[in-house]
């Protein structure tokens, strides 16, 4: 008995952590009468018209979306690919200045966004770089190293180097090593980075605003500088798309709740909820 | 001592030496990128503060020396006001993430059974990967004087309507309140691995010994616990101190100055007026204040290390 209500408050707890968020999906399902309702209706009859609507009226919502899908894929695929190498090289052959290297690499992401993006953008500029998809995939790559580095030299520290000697001497090449003995190992780490990028490109804004263009955006970049309001905010339209926005990530942490921990942390530290 | 039963840290250095060739080529496309992204843009960055340029003048940059930081300094475009109201976000902010972070974190400790717990705390953590901008853009919608449902409610127990975001003595309060729904789920995660790091052998000998619950927070959590949660505290810190993307599509900086954090301003003098140089400057001295807090969080990362396993 006493067990039940803890966990029904417990429950209570996460559901009250959740209703602005259950706001925002249930006002995707209201017409716009209903949206600005006073006062609001809790109780109303669903409809999918909005969602109807978003396909049909709004020819860039696809493009928009189909940009935050690319750019963040393919920038985390390439960002972890190469991290991975020059984590293995951190982690088992400790160059000179490995530890001020990943220091620099750490103090990129602890410094605020326009701080980073301004030189990029005159270089940008310079070059004639905006609004260009590679462009952008490249920034957001390098924008993921250092995430990813460190998540996954924390996890390749922990794989002993046994296996790699034993590999060696029993005549596999490097490569064997690397991508057959040791990669498999540290899958958790390639997870939680590959997520982690994954969710902080897709929620992206400023970057996509300000080296991106009208090619590029990205459905952040679209909200944040209201293209969608016709003389005040849309709001049915705004619920809609993001409802279908937030979703991927919510699915995600449901789906991979146990890397939740070693990708928030920059994998400094492990372990479960 | 670890270095013998720590095969990796027992690596000799000249094992970089003799594989010199493979190191370069792991490296080499990070180092590429590094460059490229980072060195390079830094020191044009480091150059033009030293510069009067704005993109609008069509001028070329004119060297000024340090005038662009002696401007700030002396508290051109209220840059002290816009740092000391960043503090106070980020101190207040985090006070309250931690506190309400570590209650709750306690109180989901005992969880493990409870049905359902996966989709309760996807739930319960869903606020914290949210697109910030969607979710400024919906608190909005959520704080609208008219139609908002937190002014209905507060009709409804017959107060006075508030223009949260509108007028100047609510606006911090409310986008830091947004702040704070959004990333206290981070502190009850790092309770929650805080927690896990207590060893069961002491608990329950706290549990045999029957300290009160104060005694066994402070000696038996506490003292296992503190790391992750300053490493959490020092994330926090560090990631409230560039906020700007629940900011702009709240109140872009407004009411007049009000939730105008450095974030917001910079990119405003930078990507809306296109005063390059004095930006630069801006930037130069956020990056003075972001690494003094990444050598606080590598030093107690090195601290735990040390102490740890």
């Amino acid at each position: 008995m006493r067990r039940s209500l803890y966990h029904a408050v417990l429950w209570l707890v996460a559901l009250i952590w959740f209703a602005p968020v259950a706001w925002i999906i249930l006002s995707a399902f209201k017409t716009r009468e209903d949206i600005l309702a006073t006062p609001p209706k809790l109780l109303f009859t669903p409809t999918l018209q909005n969602f109807r609507d978003l396909f049909t009226t709004n020819a860039s919502f696809v493009v928009q979306f189909a940009n935050s899908v690319v750019l963040s894929l393919v920038s985390v695929v390439i960002a972890v690919a190469i991290s991975f190498l020059a984590a293995y090289a951190f982690s088992r052959f400790k160059p000179k200045g490995t530890d001020f290297l990943m220091f620099l690499l750490l103090s990129v992401r602890m410094l605020p966004g326009p701080a980073v993006i301004l030189p990029i953008y005159l270089m940008y500029a310079a070059f004639g770089w905006k609004d260009n998809h590679v462009a952008l995939v490249l920034f957001y790559a390098m924008f993921s190293v250092p995430f990813s580095v460190w998540i996954l030299k924390g996890f390749l520290d922990g794989v002993s180097i046994r296996y790699d000697e034993t590999g060696r001497v029993n005549g596999g090449s490097w490569f064997h090593v690397i991508f057959r003995v040791v990669l498999p190992q540290v899958k958790p780490g390639l997870i939680a980075a590959f997520i982690f990028n994954l969710i902080f490109v897709w929620n992206e804004f400023l970057f996509n605003f300000v080296i991106g263009g009208v090619q590029t955006q990205n459905i952040p970049y679209a909200l944040a500088v209201g293209t969608y309001s016709d003389g005040g905010l849309n709001w049915t339209f705004i619920a809609t798309m993001t409802t279908i926005y937030i979703l991927p990530p919510i699915l995600a942490i449901y789906a991979f709740q146990k890397y939740l921990l070693v990708g928030m942390t920059f994998g400094t530290v492990r372990g479960e909820v | 001592m670890a270095a013998v039963t720590d095969p990796i840290a027992a690596a000799p250095r000249r094992r970089a030496d003799s594989h010199r060739g493979l190191v370069f080529i792991l490296l080499a496309p990070v180092l590429a990128f590094f460059v490229v992204f980072n060195t390079i843009p830094l020191l044009w960055l480091l150059g033009l503060s030293f510069h009067n340029f704005s993109l609008t003048s069509g001028m070329p940059p004119e060297f000024v020396g340090f005038q662009n930081y002696y401007q700030l300094w002396l508290g051109r475009n209220n840059f002290w006001g816009d740092l000391s109201r960043t503090f106070t976000f980020v101190a207040v902010g985090v006070t309250i993430q931690t506190l309400l972070g570590v209650g709750l974190g306690l109180l989901f400790w005992g969880s493990r059974t409870m049905p359902g717990r996966r989709i309760a705390l996807t739930l319960l953590f869903a606020p914290m990967v949210l697109t910030p901008v969607a979710t400024g853009t919906f608190f909005r919608f959520i704080y609208d004087p008219n139609f908002g449902v937190l002014n209905q409610m507060i009709q409804g127990l017959g107060l006075p309507m508030v223009d949260f975001l509108g007028s100047p003595a609510t606006a911090y309060w409310a986008v830091l309140a947004v702040d704070c729904w959004m990333w206290t789920p981070f502190m009850i995660l790092m309770t929650l691995a805080a927690l896990g790091s207590v060893p069961k052998a002491e608990l329950e000998a706290a549990e045999i010994d029957r300290l009160p619950f104060r005694k066994r927070f402070t000696l038996v959590i506490l003292h296992h616990g503190k790391f992750i949660l300053m490493l959490g505290i020092l994330l926090r810190v560090i990631d409230s101190f560039k906020t700007l993307d629940l900011i702009i599509p709240m109140t872009k900086g407004g009411p007049g100055q009000q939730t105008r954090l450095v974030a917001v301003e910079l990119n405003k003098q930078a990507f809306e007026s296109f005063n390059m140089g004095f930006s630069s400057a801006y930037a130069v001295y956020l990056l003075l204040v972001s690494i003094a807090m990444t050598s606080v969080f590598i030093f107690v990362l090195n601290l735990r290390r040390r102490r740890g396993s």
